[in-house]
């Protein structure tokens, strides 16, 4: 079991008021599946993924990760598990505006004390696998939204993650950029990574082993 | 990963020009100005400090005055240094030194004025640390002997060897010295400078009537003491303050480490105006107080600019990074603001140090010789740029990555007004800095428009030496006669003689003890001081008699007894009417004196001292002999400088006819009484200019964060007009918030400021008033910094076209 969620509630006050986003979730992942969640939007798509991403907490429930308490972590430890077990792809990209596509690839590896040598072995690896090798010196305002997707998910997965979490990760691209994207994590998917992705589109949730979906931050059964 | 850091932080400061050049221009503006003002204090508290420099003090008397003793003058006796060393075992070494002013050297056709050198005792080398660089110390127990610092040598011989050659002095005797020795120039940091050192038996040889003689009656030597190491000088000093072997109740010896005169000390006679303790901890402040404003300036602006980094902080954190390692990157960042501010206010002050010499008349070097003044505050510099980066690190470390990904960092409240306060506290500096330079310079002009009971306008006061033996009587006579020659000439109002003059400081006037009054009771604690003066002296510098008359003018030979007294001396003697003193007599000097005029107090030493009791008498054998001051007053057509130059080559030519070979010195009266208050008056300067900087260095940080604050509000302000609000509603809404601060740092300021600067004006004898529109004009001031900064970026938001605005969210 990768990761396990139980009985997870989550809301914030609006005026006195207790707005639930996650109503008694739960949830288990086995290493190697690969979910679409799906719903509405406002239906707490994201929201679930930041709590699994540890991005954001909750305020009843437990969460286990690899059979540990995450709730229980301190911060340093769970910046521990970003940089050993997931990476993030996000629908607005999320690059760092002030460097070069290499180095926003080679970013998670910094935090993870990975050697100069070997460093520039993953990254070019990674420009290799997304046909970029000819972009690695642009900054981000010089790309294409697929391209800096690519980037993105290239950043992600540098670090050799164990889980990628997805947050609409074609949201902003045509159908045919989109289409790549989700080959090449079924492709990911197939070499063992497990894969959380959050999306609209049916197309895309199909590329999934099953579908996930939530109904104003319940699950929804029906 | 430093390299990443680096990388980044170089391209977001060029990325941000404005930002960046805001943020290093401030911080560059304020450590410039510390650096300076560090080396000025630095040199200031540098003097007199030399190897054994503690073993070293000066002795000084004090007077009795009101039942106290108060320190009274900075000369001793020729017998005190001796006295002491023999009484007191802890004393090891004592040196006399003599002040010499104006001496003229002769060596062959070079002729050269000095004006400064010293009689010496031989042990003046057991207690400085300016040894001989040439010549033989056992030479200079001999008379008429002479050691020259190296520029004088130079300056007389040319490269010549110089030892053993010998030096005539003019003085009217042909006295000829044997140079035996020569030292190194003595440092500008040194309070008792010299320029040559004749030995001290010379004296003998010489005309020095009373001096030449052990006495305890003239106290007119520097005397200064090297004692034991390790003994305890609190106590020596006690026993010297309680010793009485000169017997007379009414002074007593004390002592003062020699490192303290130059910033301690301000008695009457000493060897140079010292410094001021209080300008140097003034500027000191100052200093502080810039660089403060300066960071905290950075803080805020790079408070505020850490927002725009929420989405970079949210991805590395997603990416990984620990709290801790963001915390480093962003103090890296400002490590590396700071370090090109630091370069360029290093350039700055390379830049700014010659200006700034001039003009404070030092010589204040900025390189590796004084690191040593330097390095304390440099780690000081550091400590601050990682305390000041550190807030903005904290923030900006602390933004949860969701929040900071979505870009819905806003600013916390508690950050908010952290903030705030750090503008109010800029403000709250800015204002109290303000009140100072008002203050100051208000003082400053109060003291030139005092009316000074003497008229000192276009009196130009000639000074010579006479270079040739002839007797005072003749002297006194062609005095005379140059005075009637003088009165002829179209443009003279009046020609006068004096043995000083107002403005002259002390150098020229005898200070006394024992008196009695017409009333018959004696006064022997009184220090009182007098000069002599023909009698139209008065009428030639406008002061005013409030009864009786000048005395009147003796036949040559006959000792005029006559003298007049100033008010403030009429009133100690218990007289309110004035014309009731005129005929009666006094007595000092077992001699009997009758007071023939009171005159109108006029101030002598300038307005920082009060008005001290006075007698005037005739130029005679008490009050002066020989060639004195000739004093010429002039019309108003000198006002033109041509004129005056051909004026003073007439007066010129006069005094060559009459005194053939001599020199001759001019000094205009009112620029040398201004030039008392130089001092004031470029710390005055010095406080106007920092204040500036400090104000400028405020509105930096305001603009600075305006164009933030508009930056994020922008969507608001279109809103706002879309829905009909003016501009200056919107101008209003902007200035509102940070014209509250300026109030409520005004409010806390002011009274502040009123304590220190009172404190201040303290030290003036005559003080102008503390005006509430100095308040209200500090408090108006910050209002217009405030609302300028703030309003040069609100403008141009207030009158955007609001669609465009709107439009690009
Ligand atoms: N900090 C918050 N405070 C209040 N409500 C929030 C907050 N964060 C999210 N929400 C609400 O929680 C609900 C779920 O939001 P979430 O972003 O998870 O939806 P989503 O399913 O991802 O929608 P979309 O498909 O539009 O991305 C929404 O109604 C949103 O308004
Ligand atoms: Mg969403």
């Amino acid at each position: 079991m990768l990761l396990e969620l139980n009985n997870i509630f989550k809301w914030v006050n609006q005026g006195g008021n207790r707005v639930f986003l996650l109503k008694d979730l739960n949830l288990e992942v086995e290493e190697g599946e690969f979910i679409s969640i799906m719903g509405p939007s406002g239906s707490g798509k994201s929201t679930l993924l930041n709590v699994i991403g540890m991005l954001d907490g909750f305020q009843e429930g437990e969460y286990k990760f690899l059979d540990e308490s995450v709730h229980a972590m301190k911060e340093k430890n769970r910046s521990k598990l970003y940089k050993e077990y997931i990476g993030f792809v996000f629908q607005a990209y999320h690059l760092i505006d002030e460097l070069t596509v290499y180095e926003n690839i080679e970013t998670p590896l910094l935090y993870k004390n990975i050697k100069s040598a070997e460093r520039k072995a993953l990254v070019a690896d990674m420009l290799d696998r997304f046909n970029i090798v000819g972009k690695k010196d642009l900054f981000p305002a010089q790309l294409s939204g697929g391209q800096q997707q690519l980037v993105g998910i290239a950043r992600a997965l540098v670090a050799k993650p164990k889980l990628i979490l997805a947050d609409e990760p074609t949201g902003n691209l045509n159908s045919n950029q989109g289409e790549e994207i989700m080959q090449l994590f079924k492709e990911l998917n197939q070499e063992g990574v497990t894969i959380i992705q959050a999306t609209h589109s049916e197309t895309n949730a199909a590329y999934g082993s099953r579908t996930l979906h939530l109904l104003d931050g319940r699950r929804d059964h029906k | 990963m430093i390299r990443n850091h680096f990388k980044i932080a170089l391209r977001y400061l060029f990325k941000n020009k404005l930002y960046s050049i805001l943020n290093i221009v401030g911080l560059a503006l304020g450590i410039a100005a510390f650096v300076i003002i560090t080396l000025y204090v630095g040199y200031e508290r540098s003097y007199d400090k030399f190897e054994g420099s503690d073993e070293v003090f000066r002795v000084y008397m004090d007077y009795a005055e009101g039942g106290n003793f108060v320190p009274g003058d900075a000369q001793t006796y020729n017998l005190s240094g001796p006295t002491l060393k023999k009484e007191f075992p802890e004393i090891i070494e004592q040196v006399r030194l003599y002040r010499l002013e104006k001496v003229t050297f002769v060596n062959g056709e070079k002729i050269i004025q000095q004006p400064n050198g010293s009689l010496a005792d031989a042990s003046y080398f057991k207690i400085f640390d300016h040894p001989l660089i040439e010549g033989n110390l056992s030479d200079f127990e001999k008379p008429n002997t002479i050691i020259l610092t190296k520029t004088l040598a130079k300056k007389l011989f040319g490269k010549k060897q110089v030892l053993g050659k010998s030096l005539e002095v003019f003085d009217g005797n042909g006295i000829r010295l044997e140079i035996v020795g020569i030292i190194n120039d003595i440092a500008q940091n040194t309070h008792y400078k010299t320029n040559f050192l004749i030995s001290y038996p010379t004296m003998n040889t010489w005309d020095m009537g009373n001096n030449a003689k052990p006495n305890w009656s003239g106290n007119n030597f520097f005397t200064y003491l090297k004692v034991a190491p390790g003994i305890d000088k609190i106590a020596l000093r006690k026993k010297i303050m309680m010793s009485d072997f000169e017997q007379d109740p009414d002074e007593r010896h004390n002592i003062e480490a020699i490192s303290d005169i130059h910033l301690h000390s301000d008695k009457p006679f000493e060897a140079e105006t010292n410094g001021s303790l209080s300008r140097v901890r003034f500027l000191s402040a100052i200093g502080f107080i810039i660089l403060i404003l300066s960071w905290l300036n950075y803080v805020n602006l790079a408070t505020a600019k850490s927002m725009e980094r929420s989405k970079e902080v949210g991805i590395r954190k997603v990416a990984g990074a620990q709290r801790s390692q963001l915390i480093v990157q962003s103090l890296g960042e400002s490590l590396l603001l700071n370090l090109f501010a630091v370069a360029l206010a290093i350039g700055l002050a390379y830049v700014l140090l010659p200006l700034f010499n001039n003009f404070v008349g030092k010589e204040l070097v900025l390189g590796l010789s004084n690191l040593g003044i330097i390095l304390p505050y440099l780690a000081f510099i550091l400590l601050g740029t990682l305390v000041s980066g550190l807030y903005p690190a904290m923030v900006i470390s602390g933004f949860s990555p969701i929040r900071a990904l979505k870009g819905k960092v806003v600013a916390s409240r508690g950050g908010v007004n952290i903030r705030k306060g750090l503008i109010g506290v800029q403000f709250f500096a800015t204002v109290v800095l303000i009140i100072g330079t008002l203050v100051v310079s208000q003082q400053i002009s109060f003291l030139g428009e005092q009316p000074l009971g003497v008229d000192l306008s276009q009196l130009v006061a000639l000074k010579g030496e006479l270079l040739s033996n002839e007797n005072d009587s003749i002297t006194r006579q062609k005095s005379v006669v140059l005075e009637s020659e003088l009165s002829q000439l179209p443009f003279v109002k009046g020609v006068t003689q004096a043995k000083t003059y107002p403005g002259d400081g002390y150098d020229n006037l005898s200070s006394n003890v024992g008196i009695t009054y017409p009333d018959g009771t004696s006064n022997e604690r009184l220090l009182f001081y007098l000069y002599g003066a023909q009698p139209n002296y008065f009428e030639v510098l406008g002061i005013d008699f409030l009864a009786g008359k000048t005395y009147l003018r003796k036949n040559p030979g006959v000792h005029n007894f006559d003298i007049v007294i100033n008010e403030t001396f009429a009133r100690i003697m218990g007289f309110t009417d004035m014309s009731e003193i005129i005929g009666k007599n006094v007595k000092f000097w077992d001699e009997t004196w009758t007071v023939t005029g009171v005159f109108e107090d006029y101030h002598h030493f300038g307005l920082k001292s009060k008005i001290e009791p006075m007698f005037i008498g005739d130029i005679n054998w008490a009050f002066g002999t020989g060639l004195q001051n000739v004093l010429v007053k002039m019309d108003a057509t000198g006002l033109s400088l041509s004129v005056m130059d051909k004026n003073l080559d007439q007066i010129q030519q006069k005094w060559k006819t009459i005194f053939p070979q001599s020199t001759l010195d001019y000094t205009f009266l009112d620029k040398k009484f201004e030039a008392q208050y130089k001092e004031d008056t470029k710390f005055g300067a010095a406080f106007q200019l920092f204040t500036g900087l400090a104000i400028f260095i405020a509105g930096l940080g305001l603009f600075g964060l305006t164009s933030y604050t508009i930056l994020q509000r922008k969507k608001e302000i279109g809103i706002r007009k879309v829905s009909g609000a003016s501009v200056l509603q919107i101008l209003t809404l902007l200035n509102r918030d940070f014209l509250k601060l300026v109030t409520i740092s005004f409010i806390l300021a002011a009274p502040i400021a009123w304590y220190v600067m009172n404190q201040w004006l303290q030290e003036f004898a005559y003080q102008t008033r503390l005006n509430w529109w100095v308040f209200a004009l500090a408090g108006i001031a910050a209002f217009l910094v405030a609302i300028i900064s703030v309003s040069f970026q609100a403008i141009k938001a207030a009158i955007a076209n609001p669609v465009k605005s709107l439009r690009t969210e």
